[in-house]
């Protein structure tokens, strides 16, 4: 009887294992691609071939010669690091008023922020850029970090995981002699650290990764990120897939760095912060 | 040290109060418990002595200051928290000194605190460690000691004990009690534990429905209870209440019959004029106080035993169906299904009018 239940379990483990092979597969199977194509030229891209090559250096080369990338890093660097900072600032601000200082009017400011999740971008688009032509920010970086700092998502993230945070620890902190701001600094931040981990990757990958906005608000050339750049390159008359896929590589890179440097507190931050 | 005084004191959330009116003068070095059923208020009223809850009405003393409006940290009081509360990020030095390092205390003299706090709980050997690592005993201790290098007026505990096994819940009562002999500091403890309550208090308040039913000391609150709640809350098992009616009345006496029991009629020595002849009464008896060859004798049918070794619990059943808890010391021989004559001394029988209220 116990044999046969073992051998029942091993058959469906033997498929999960099948699906998740799968599907990892598909996950990765972009990436493959992006790597091979950084070693090949257009002409073998275009035929599919599926096997590296030797043509990456000569990518490189081109890359560098085509793009300033150390401007393009440091402006998509820069619109990123300043979007973290204030969007997890002040969410993390707002996610924490929101759970610990309840009243009915709060609870209606909070629908309201929730409710805006669901218009989607293209429909803020117009009046967004019609805002901000007012105020005369087309064509600075502020035109991208400023709509993006009071994210709705990441507010709604901050009070879910501020539910793990205990009562009792601002109350201890309280007996101790310290402000709510003071609490907020030196209890509530450390101690929820790796939800603030978990919103740095959210909000970096976002914000790096963003295109249609910045496609938008910038014209000129030495304001652009790395993936209006990237994108450029492909639209061209004549693209060279592989250069593309050199930049394409590249602009992976930081993301890449930034989850293998923070997984733990990733991984932690999604299941709670308080244990 | 100090005394601490409520004088009419009403906590209200929107529309519905949950503190309704308490009066207490608790003097300086006494160990007063609140004990009272969940919902009661108990947890309330600490955190209204503690300025984690503002008082609606009211006054609050510490020592001659009026404290309604002052911050918590300049209360003089220390608190620890069902769940210790510990910083999590800070070890448990840090987590001891921080209090004093906020309040601009030098370096050299947190140091000094935190290290007397620890001998005194010997927690030496885990200064350096963090809350994560240590255990519960070892956490409530630490909470302890972050209370402790405050050097309170009033310390403050909210069911510390709650969250530890049982063994360690009696190895750390005694340790508090030992711990108050030797600070001789106010303390106001939380427990809904009525043995932690009576074993640990100078005096207990009873709470119920935001109202004290009775303040004063554990033994006098266990004999002498003022009405049928303190009575029934005070004492494990709980005291059997047995429904009678008043045949007589007088001065000094009053004659009453037990329903349920075989219709036996006794005179019990208390004042009966405030008492009508026909009306509904309770005679409370405690579990221990039932004997043979007694003065008020009936016949009750065994339910189910409990044996603890040195003593047993019967669970027993009258003829009019009223289920009594019965505590013997030699009930080894006696089996479910067998009737037993027992009885009470009418001294010992307290009466409880249709109010619940004690005649005495």
């Amino acid at each position: 009887m116990m044999k046969k239940l073992s051998l029942k379990l091993n058959f469906a483990d033997f498929f999960t294992y099948v699906f998740l092979t799968f599907m990892a597969f598909l996950s990765i199977f972009p990436f493959i691609w992006m790597v091979i194509g950084a070693t090949n030229n257009t002409t073998d891209i275009a035929k599919g071939k599926a096997s590296f090559g030797d043509q990456f250096l000569i990518n490189v080369a081109k890359f560098f010669e085509q793009v300033d990338v150390p401007l393009i890093f440091w402006n998509s660097s820069k619109i990123t690091i300043i979007s973290c900072f204030f969007t997890l600032g002040i969410a993390s601000m707002a996610g924490y008023g929101f759970e610990v200082f309840r009243s009915k009017p709060r609870e209606r400011l909070y629908t309201i922020v929730l409710l805006t999740l669901m218009i989607p971008f293209a429909a803020l688009m117009i009046p967004l850029f019609i805002s901000i032509a007012k105020v005369g920010l087309i064509n600075t970086h502020a035109a991208i970090i400023l709509p993006g700092l009071a994210s709705a998502f990441i507010i709604f993230y901050f009070r879910q995981s501020t539910k793990a945070f205990p009562g009792e620890l601002r109350d201890a902190a309280k007996v101790d002699g310290l402000k709510e701001w003071q609490i907020f600094i030196y209890i509530y931040l450390p101690v929820m650290k790796s939800t603030y981990a978990a919103a740095f990757i959210i909000v970096f990958m976002a914000s790096w990764n963003n295109y249609l906005w910045p496609l938008i608000v910038l014209q000129s050339n030495e304001l652009k990120t790395i993936t209006l750049v990237i994108s450029s390159l492909a639209s061209a008359y004549y693209p060279d897939y592989g250069v593309v896929m050199v930049g394409t590589i590249m602009a992976t890179l930081p993301t890449l760095a930034i989850f293998f440097i923070m997984q733990r507190q990733f991984v932690q931050g999604m299941l709670g912060a308080v244990k | 040290m100090s005394n601490l005084k409520l004088s009419e004191v009403r906590k209200s959330f929107g529309s519905l109060e949950v503190i309704k009116g308490v009066d207490l003068d608790i003097e300086s070095g006494e160990f007063v418990v609140f004990v009272g059923p969940s919902g009661c208020g108990k947890s309330t009223l600490l955190r209204m002595i503690a300025g984690l809850e503002d008082i609606t009405v009211g006054e609050l003393h510490i020592g001659d200051v009026q404290m309604n409006d002052v911050d918590p940290s300049k209360r003089g009081i220390a608190m620890v928290f069902q769940s210790y509360a510990l910083y999590p990020h800070m070890t448990v030095r840090q987590n001891m000194g921080f209090a004093l390092k906020f309040g601009g205390m030098g370096k050299a003299d947190v140091a000094k605190q935190v290290q007397d706090a620890a001998d005194i709980l010997g927690l030496d050997e885990l200064l350096d460690r963090k809350p994560a690592t240590l255990s519960g005993g070892q956490r409530q201790r630490v909470a302890i000691g972050r209370a402790i290098v405050r050097h309170p007026d009033v310390f403050l505990f909210d069911e510390p004990l709650s969250n530890l096994d049982a063994e360690l819940r009696v190895h750390m009562r005694v340790e508090l009690a030992r711990l108050h002999k030797q600070l001789a500091t106010t303390i106001i403890y939380v427990t809904h534990d009525q043995v932690e309550a009576m074993t640990l208090a100078d005096k207990i308040v009873v709470l119920r429905d935001g109202i004290v039913e009775q303040f004063g000391k554990p033994l006098e609150l266990y004999d002498d209870p003022d009405n049928k709640f303190v009575a029934g809350f005070i004492g494990s098992p709980k005291m059997n209440f047995l429904n009678a009616v008043i045949l007589k009345v007088s001065a000094t006496s009053c004659n009453l019959k037990l329903i349920d029991f075989n219709e036996v009629s006794f005179d019990l020595p208390v004042n009966g004029d405030g008492l009508a002849v026909g009306a509904q009464v309770s005679i409370g008896i405690r579990p221990e106080h039932f004997t043979q060859n007694a003065d008020v004798e009936f016949s009750l049918t065994v339910d189910l035993l409990e044996h603890l070794g040195g003593q047993s619990f019967i669970y027993a059943r009258s003829d009019g169906n009223e289920t009594l808890v019965l505590e013997t010391q030699d009930g080894r021989n006696i089996k479910n299904g067998d009737r037993i004559n027992v009885g009470f001394d009418k001294k010992l029988a307290l009466l409880f009018d249709a109010n619940d209220m004690r005649v005495r």
